[in-house]
């Protein structure tokens, strides 16, 4: 949509004077450089944090981090491993439970929903949204967790508890990116589908829904980015234990809480490591958004 | 099951899912402000925590917290709007616009954990500027920054095209088009953007917690030290001892994203005039 | 619980002001800090006492590296740190409790039952006279001074079960212990008691010995420690003033006390 404006300057007719064209270019570039800051933005955090990180591969060896069992830093070993799988079972878990609830309060809001009601609701959600996540885990130790401790016997810390709260804490973000999804595709296709005969359920889950079915993916993917890189609401409710878990009550940790537990005290090699992973969720969460991209441009 | 049984029941089924989603909404902030509420007095807004277990109020970390806000917004508004404004008008689509868009997507996805370590590792340590309002500020900017560059995009789109083309009709060029005519018009979704984002900085803890620290203190300036509210509700509810702080705490933190959240709605609805 | 960093290598302007300084540690002696700070500068307003508990550890490694001019700790220096160059000024005796629910019959364990608990050995209370329950653990975070003392009272060498949980603060671990029958933690014995909750917890005795102030004091009570203010080098100016209003009657007696700890003139060295 840039208009192009460019005036050539010899052999053309000129329409502005000198100074102008040189002030409209100097603007230009000035934008331009806002725009870059961007892109300089993310190659710095590349920079730095893989920086500090890099002593992981070349003192201490990148397989032997990744597949390491044992995080312990009082005797020098820093295996991930039980790490890693505690994030992606904490952020599978909540995907599990908060996708189908999310998708269904979308789908609510883009069909079913009249429109008083829509205007009600999604204001809702929306404002969920933007509760912050210390809220979240203020809400999860001080009340899911005493009653999770009561009718499982145990400390109430672990997997079951981080999940609801991450899953509630999701739900927002791939609800609102859904409806959008879903309120994109346009009326004539649900009104073909009545005319031939469809019931309401029957037109959303064979025509709307596959339809809107990139976007939806789309927005499942942020909400899993927003999962794994979760800090403190898991932090408040997982337990610390850089272990694999016995049961969905026992104390685990993630990549993200192991961070925040040690940063405080980290020093020489634990601290690399400690960066490592924050270099690992970074790429991560680029390789998550590069793949929503490659979804959308598949969509067009 | 014929199909108008399953219509009802898929339809209860929805309606059953948008309703919890709202309940828990409503739960969460019912048990905050109930709690919260009996906490929240002058004493408890103007006054500094002290005594054993922070008893007393909280105004120092909602000074921390508005006035890191308040230097986030001043940093990231400028460029972010101005950034929006290449990509709107000025860009031609290509491989540059398309890593830039990359970058704002990714700036906008990256973990906050990972955000304050960077922030850390760079303005912290490396431009030395230690645990300061401008260090978090610094780092809550990047944050975001890619939510207003979106939301001036958007509103720089929205801005009908016959309004530029009188502008150019009359001879204006293009920055006057733009600063004169686009941008005015579409100020009203911009400020929504910039509000929007603010409400997000309020709420960030890890970011702030490694750039800011969390000793309790009255920042002036930008090289102040502070602690906002929310790492003062994370330390409040970890330590456990005084939980009625805590949920004052956490009422005045959610009272004000919800102010920003609605007045960012309410400025929308209000000064529309595209 | 305290997760900041001042671990920062430049110095910066933490240096700059003789009116300002900065004092970090110890959650266990954070409001001990806080209060003798808060009373401090109402004495004399134009000083400012900066006060974070990050954790023993922590407020070692800053006191030491010059980015905090006092460091409390709850836990004795190790080894490699008493090459530092590090004053020690003890400022207060405190005693680790062993806490359990109060619906858990057992009343007391031996120093060594308690390692072999901790350390994962023992998983069932039933092992220990009691019911029938899986034993669950909570921990400290390793920035806890309380946990190093505890460590090194009692553990030793043997290292803690990594599948315990590990939280980062005493009021949590109170609240958690307190709520579920099957579980034991510690904590500094000043927090035994409620004071914003009416949640209970018992403390076990500890090779028959209840841990109280007196016990702790006369060092019958096996798991007792001292709370250290350090400085790099004598104290001097600001800090040196603090630190003697924090050895003084108004706080030792006061606050101290207050917190359940043992002011430093009454109890005995450890």
């Amino acid at each position: 949509m840039s208009e192009n404006n460019e005036h050539h300057s010899a052999g053309s007719l000129q329409l502005v004077s000198r100074s102008t064209y040189v002030k409209e270019n100097l603007l230009k570039a000035v934008f331009f450089m806002c725009a870059f800051v961007f892109v300089l933005a993310v190659a710095l955090i590349f920079i730095f944090v893989g920086w500090k990180a890099l002593p992981i591969v070349t003192e201490y060896g990148l397989g032997k981090f990744i597949t390491g069992t044992v995080w312990s830093s009082s005797t020098g070993q820093f295996g991930i491993l039980p790490l890693i799988i505690g994030s992606f079972i904490v952020t599978l878990g909540a995907l599990a439970l908060g996708t189908p609830l999310a998708v269904g309060t979308a789908v609510f809001l883009s069909d079913v929903a009249s429109p008083k009601v829509r205007s009600f609701v999604r204001p809702a959600v929306e404002l969920l949204a933007g509760v912050p996540s210390v809220v979240y885990g203020f809400f999860g130790i001080i009340l899911l967790r005493a009653i999770v401790a009561k009718f499982s016997g145990t400390l109430g810390f672990g997997a079951f508890t981080a999940w609801i709260v991450l899953a509630i804490m999701i739900v927002p973000t791939i609800a609102v990116l859904s409806e959008d999804a879903l309120r994109s595709i346009p009326e004539g296709i649900r009104e073909a589908s009545y005319a031939m005969g469809a019931t309401q359920w029957q037109t959303i889950y064979k025509v709307v829904v596959p339809a809107a079915k990139i976007g939806i993916i789309d927005a499942i993917i942020l909400g899993m980015g927003r999962a794994i890189g979760e800090t403190m609401a898991v932090l408040m409710v997982v337990g610390n234990a850089p272990v694999f878990p016995a049961g969905i009550f026992a104390p685990l940790s993630t990549m993200t809480t192991q961070i925040v537990m040690d940063m405080p005290y980290a020093v020489g090699l634990h601290r690399t490591a400690l960066f490592a992973m924050a270099a690992m969720l970074f790429i991560f969460s680029m390789f998550l958004v590069a793949t929503v991209r490659l979804l959308s441009r598949l969509r067009n | 099951m014929n199909k108008t049984l399953s219509n009802r029941l898929a339809l209860g089924i929805l309606w059953g899912a948008a309703l919890l989603t709202v309940a828990v909404l409503g739960a969460l902030l019912l048990y905050v402000f109930v709690n919260g509420i009996r906490v929240i007095s002058p004493a408890f807004i103007f006054t500094w925590p002290h005594g054993v277990n922070a008893e007393g109020g909280i105004w120092p970390t909602i000074v921390a917290t508005v006035y890191v806000t308040a230097l986030a917004m001043l940093i990231s508004a400028p460029v972010a709007v101005l950034a929006a404004v290449y990509l709107a008008e000025y860009a031609s689509q290509g491989r540059v616009v398309s890593t830039i868009r990359f970058a704002a997507d990714s700036l906008a996805s990256v973990p906050s954990i990972v955000m304050g370590l960077f922030g850390f590792a760079l303005f912290v340590e490396a431009m030395g500027l230690n645990l300061s309002m401008a260090s978090a500020a610094l780092a809550l900017s990047l944050l975001m920054l890619p939510i207003i560059m979106r939301a001036t995009e958007e509103a720089i789109r929205a801005v009908p095209k016959y309004m530029r083309w009188g502008s150019y009709g009359l001879g204006a060029t293009k920055w006057q088009t733009v600063s004169r005519i686009v941008l005015p018009a579409a100020a009203p979704r911009i400020v929504t953007g910039i509000v929007l984002a603010a409400g997000r900085a309020v709420g960030e803890t890890a970011v702030v917690l490694y750039t800011m620290g969390q000793a309790v203190n009255l920042p002036l300036t930008p090289l102040d030290s502070g602690r906002p509210m929310t790492v003062h509700l994370y330390l409040l509810a970890v330590e456990g001892i005084n939980l009625p702080a805590a949920f004052g705490t956490a009422l005045l933190l959610i009272a004000m994203i919800l102010g920003f959240n609605l007045s960012a709605r309410w400025i929308l609805k209000h000064y529309r005039k595209v | 619980m305290a997760v900041s960093l001042l671990m920062v290598g430049g110095c910066g302007r933490s240096q700059g002001r003789t009116d300002q300084i900065t004092v970090s540690g110890s959650t266990t002696i954070l409001p001990i800090a806080e209060q003798a700070a808060e009373l401090f500068t109402q004495k004399d307003p134009s000083s400012s006492i900066l006060v974070s508990g990050l954790g023993s550890s922590a407020g070692i490694e800053a006191v030491s590296a010059g980015t905090a001019q006092v460091g409390t700790s709850s836990r004795d220096l190790k080894e490699e740190e008493k090459s530092l160059g590090l004053v020690d000024t003890p400022i207060a005796y405190d005693g680790i409790a062993v806490i359990v629910s109060p619906k858990n019959p057992v009343s007391g364990l031996t120093v060594e039952q308690l390692q072999n608990v901790f350390a994962g050995v023992i998983t069932n209370w039933s092992e220990l006279g009691g019911a029938d329950r899986h034993i669950e653990l909570v921990n400290r975070d390793e920035a806890s001074g309380t946990r190093e003392a505890f460590k090194k009272i009692v553990m030793g060498d043997i290292p803690f079960d990594p599948r315990a949980a590990v939280l980062p603060g005493t009021g949590q671990v109170r609240d958690v212990v307190a709520r579920a029958p099957g579980a034991i933690g510690y904590i500094s014995l000043g927090f035994v008691k409620p004071r914003f909750t009416n949640v209970t917890v018992k403390a076990l005795k500890v090779d028959g010995v209840t841990p109280s102030e007196k016990t702790v004091g006369d060092q019958t009570y096996p798991i007792g420690r001292r709370l250290h203010f350090l400085t790099k080098g004598e104290p001097t100016g600001l800090a040196k003033a603090y630190i003697d209003f924090v050895l003084s009657d108004t706080i030792q007696k006061g606050v101290v006390v207050d917190a359940g700890f043992i002011p430093v003139a009454e109890g005995g060295a450890r």
